[in-house]
């Protein structure tokens, strides 16, 4: 036995449960959960929630997340494919590993939709009275219909070619984009009720028709015209215009292709031209008078172009086509850099004598403009709204006109075009609802983070009008909690294929590969249920709730733990004083 | 059951027959091997512990006080820099009065890295709260560890059992091992004083007051002052279950002694062979050997150098600016006693070197031949 204990044990130990003292009187700083905006989609020109949607994707919920690409753009099949991905280079985890491969992951969503025929929910908005016409079914002209439609509005879409898509019909092959893809995207803007004519060509007067069916017109006919080079010989025989060529060969029309085609030009179109004419059996030279690195073709197809064998020329000037029995000769001037413009070579005649080449036929793709003079925007003046993806005309106690797409795009891309169709919808309902002038503040208030698009969502008031503004940048990502793995890799046809078939390049990826790529995002500023916060949190305040978390403000002592191990910053923490 | 095993496995037995609930672990040499057996012990079920492998020393102990608030038996041992990665929480156990027991095999401190005997780790430690047992031989590890559980619980203040580096932690002897039934008499089952429940929801170790808070830490220095009558006692017992008998002091031909050695560790075998040969010519010498060093054993050895006229103190520690820690501990001990011994200080065998019977024969002729000691204490052995 042991001695009595002869002191008394004395140990601090209260009277009652802790919980009695409210340690968060003690706090001055407060965090809280905010979810922010992740550079991606701050990037997109059509705004896509894309930190939501791959968050979903690598949890295996694809309908969701295909569901959360149409909130904000009708055209993930298209878009998967053709869309310039400008999220990908602002994407966080380029600056630890490897961005996102964000436009390979829409593909995917667009493939398992139709795979599993998804449709989309219903509109939200309640059906409204007005009409509206829109000229033009290309990219930004369908885009309007469906935000206009989701919005409540009827629309009517007047397309003057034999089948909607414009450019995506017309002026994008095959092994860019299937015409599969684009009836797929298509076909759920009719079963939105959108009503869409064909061979429907308008006039300018239509804009003006004092008897018309439509509340607004939405005029959306796109850059359908080639420029012309201005130089001698430009309109012999067998020189043609690159878009004309494209929509020849998807009309199905047989195009010759043999011997060498010399391709002027340096953008999309060109570089489309070059490698069409390789898979017609040709030699496909581009000739273009800045340097490789300048050209406005996105890089991955001048790589592709390359590889498939197309030739390219830089920094050389056509001067002058002549015919030479059968073949023609095109006259080249040699071009030397002298600077620098908004990021391009600026280019002077290198002098010397020109240099002539030989070519079967010459195909300039040197830019477009729009088919018809009336088609282009007019000026700004007192009647006018100028967005930064579209044009309102107010006209004299007339209906409204809508400019949208490439006709006021300064970017011409097909998710700029989009862009430019949803800000019109918005703007429309915004006219309709609230008057002209509360259009360009109302449409202020819908931009992604500091972006220049805006977001249907937004609009609508659902859950992206709650995140903060701010873009996060890599330095607030918690990169501790995060471990390097390498991109996907997008499966492709193999290049003997490639060179003799208009066969899709892109081929499909499998859920495995699309959930392991998805996880792979940062989830810039969006918060999801990670728990790190509610580990770290030494108060044990942060309390967890079915599909949310919250913070228990009795305990928290603000000490922002949970802020700073928040591995996506979607937390913030301020002075109690500035909240 | 008498087995030849190491220092670090008779640690290990003494746990297993304590029938400790939450070991905590983390591994550093020469404290590896305790851990280790206790970790296949647990494996094996010859234990009914929960085995934690922690991140490092701090959490070893930080789990232990979860553990020990929660009312079970607990266990956790290391050496040098993780005895000192713990010091916070040395602190922390003895103010909350938990009955904690750990082993610290004594090693030195870094840099430069050495991994050999020094106890100026567990001395260091010296005013934390902690209760400080330095052990001679494996038998003395065993016993002592058994007899920590019961002071700790009888005083409620944290016991460290010290075992030599290599000399003792590694060394194979042959030890008795106590019969579990023994054992289980000696040492029942853990019956805290106070525990955390949720049934009965409280704050322990919370804010305390001025008005309050000195009162506490009295109650702590009683709890110390408390031990050495506790100590006795469970001795006894000890004595009168196993046969084997330890105290405070182990004082050996020290009522006639002129010089007296004090030592503690492994120094003290070396050092009894030493006195027996200084003996059989014909010298008056004794040994001390100081096994209880918090609470420190004042009036014991008041009494046991009461005759003598000098003390030649063998420290394997220092504490740099004054001079060997049991020197120091010594003299203070003595300074309000008369009549009193010189005390002469001496520091061998640090970072591990060996201790001969030829350097403590000359610390001992040092001592005989010199009339006033060296306040600083005097470096055994010193290469030139």
């Amino acid at each position: 036995m042991n001695l009595v204990m002869k002191n008394k044990l004395l140990i601090p130990i209260s009277s009652m449960t802790s919980e009695e003292n409210k340690t968060g009187s003690w706090r001055f700083l407060r965090p809280r959960f905010e979810n922010k905006t992740a550079p991606c989609s701050a990037a997109c020109p059509a705004g896509e929630d894309i930190p939501q949607i791959e968050m979903l994707t690598a949890q295996g919920e694809f309908k969701e997340a295909w569901e959360m690409i149409l909130r904000e753009n009708p055209f993930p099949a298209v878009c998967g494919r053709v869309c310039f991905h400008r999220c990908e280079s602002f994407c966080n985890r380029a600056n630890y590993d490897e961005a996102i491969a964000v436009h390979t992951m829409e593909r995917f969503l667009a493939d398992t939709a139709a795979r599993y025929d998804f449709h989309p929910p219903a509109p939200v908005a309640s059906p409204r009275q007005e009409r509206i016409a829109i000229v033009g079914g290309g990219p930004a002209g369908l885009a309007a219909a469906w935000f206009l439609a989701r919005l409540g509005f009827q629309c009517d879409i007047l397309e003057a070619a034999s089948e909607v898509g414009g450019l995506l019909r017309w002026g994008i092959p095959a092994y860019r984009l299937p015409q599969d893809a684009l009836l797929q995207d298509v076909e759920r803007l009719q079963a939105a009720g959108v009503g869409i004519f064909t061979n429907r060509r308008v006039d300018e007067t239509f804009l003006t028709d004092p008897g018309s069916l439509y509340q607004a017109v939405l005029v959306a006919t796109g850059y359908g015209k080639g420029q012309m080079m201005g130089i001698p010989g430009e309109t012999v025989a067998d020189v043609l215009e690159g878009l004309d060529f494209l929509r020849n060969l998807r009309e199905g029309k047989q195009i010759p292709g043999e011997g060498t085609t010399a391709v002027i030009g340096g953008g999309n179109t060109a570089v489309d031209v070059a490698r069409s004419v390789v898979r017609l059996g040709g030699k496909a030279v581009i000739y273009y008078r800045r340097r490789q690195q300048d050209m406005p073709a996105f890089a991955e197809e001048i790589r592709m172009a390359i590889e498939e064998g197309v030739i390219i020329q830089e920094l050389v000037s056509p001067v002058e086509i002549e015919r030479d029995g059968s073949h023609l000769v095109l006259s080249l001037q040699r071009m030397a850099v002298s600077g620098e413009e908004a990021g391009r070579a600026r280019v002077v005649s290198a002098g010397g004598s020109s240099e002539a080449v030989e070519a079967q036929r010459i195909i300039r793709a040197i830019g477009a403009e729009p088919q018809e003079p009336w088609m282009a925007p007019p000026p700004a003046g007192p009647d006018t709204i100028v967005l930064s993806h579209s044009r309102i005309v107010l006209g004299k106690g007339q209906r409204p006109v809508l400019y949208t797409g490439d006709l006021v795009n300064e970017t011409k891309s097909v998710t700029h075009a989009i862009a430019s169709g949803k800000q019109a919808a918005i703007a429309l309902d915004i006219f309709f609802h609230e008057g002209a002038a509360a259009v360009a503040s109302r449409l202020a208030g819908c931009t992604v983070g500091d972006g220049s698009s805006q977001s249907l969502e937004i609009y609508l008031g659902g859950e992206r009008k709650l995140r903060s503004n701010h873009v996060v940048g890599y330095s607030e990502i918690n990169t501790d909690y995060f471990s390097f793995a390498p991109r996907i890799r997008q499966p492709r046809l193999l290049i003997e294929e490639r060179r003799r078939s208009f066969s899709e390049i892109d081929l499909k990826i499998s859920a495995g590969l699309a959930m392991q790529e998805a996880a792979r995002c940062f989830n810039c500023g969006l918060c999801n249920n990670c728990d790190n916060c509610r580990l770290f949190c030494p108060d044990v305040t942060v309390i967890r709730e079915a599909d949310t978390r919250r913070i228990n403000y009795d305990y928290c002592k603000g000490c922002g733990i949970c802020v700073v191990e928040c591995p996506r910053n979607a937390m913030s923490l301020k002075e109690e004083a500035d909240q | 059951m008498r087995r030849v095993i190491e220092g670090s496995q008779a640690v290990a037995e003494a746990v297993r027959l304590s029938h400790v609930q939450v070991v905590s672990a983390y591994p550093i040499t020469p404290q590896t091997h305790i851990v280790e057996t206790l970790s296949d012990y647990c494996e094996k079920g010859l234990m009914q512990a929960r085995f934690m492998r922690m991140e490092g020393e701090q959490s070893c102990l930080a789990a232990l006080i979860g553990a020990e608030l929660m009312g079970v038996r607990t266990f956790t041992a290391t050496s040098s820099q993780g005895l000192a990665y713990m010091h916070e929480l040395l602190h922390w156990s003895s103010g909350a009065r938990l009955p904690i027991v750990m082993a610290v095999a004594n090693r030195a401190l870094a840099p430069g890295w050495n991994i050999w005997a020094d106890q100026t780790d567990s001395l260091s430690q010296r005013d934390t709260g902690w209760i400080q047992i330095y052990c001679e031989d494996g038998q003395d590890v065993l016993d002592s560890t058994l007899i920590a559980y019961r002071l700790a619980e009888s005083v409620n203040l944290p016991v460290m059992v010290m075992l030599d580096a290599f000399y003792l932690s590694h060394t194979y002897e042959p030890v008795d091992i106590p019969e579990e039934a023994d054992a289980y008499r000696f040492l029942p089952p853990y019956e805290p004083r106070f525990k955390m429940s949720t049934a009965d929801p409280h704050s322990f170790a919370g804010l305390v007051p001025p008005v309050s808070y000195m009162e506490m830490r009295h109650d702590i220095a009683l709890a110390m002052e408390d031990a050495l009558p506790q100590e006795v006692q469970i001795e006894e017992e000890f004595a009168s279950i196993f046969g084997r008998r330890y105290s405070a002091l182990e004082a050996i031909n020290c009522d006639d002694a002129e010089i007296v050695f004090m030592t503690s560790g492994t120094i003290t075998s070396t050092t009894r062979l030493v006195v027996q040969k200084l003996r059989e010519q014909g010298e008056k010498v004794g040994l001390l050997k100081i096994r209880l060093f918090r609470p420190f054993p004042t009036d014991l050895l008041r009494e046991a150098l009461k005759n003598a006229k000098k003390v030649a103190v063998i420290d394997r520690n220092f504490s740099f600016g004054t001079s060997g820690i049991f020197a120091q501990e010594l003299r203070s001990a003595l300074c309000n006693f008369s009549p009193k011994p010189l005390v002469f200080g001496y520091i061998a065998g640090i970072g591990g070197r060996d201790v001969t019977p030829a350097i403590i024969e000359s610390i001992y002729q040092t001592t005989k031949s010199t009339a006033t000691p060296d306040e600083n204490g005097v470096w055994a052995g010193l290469k030139e």
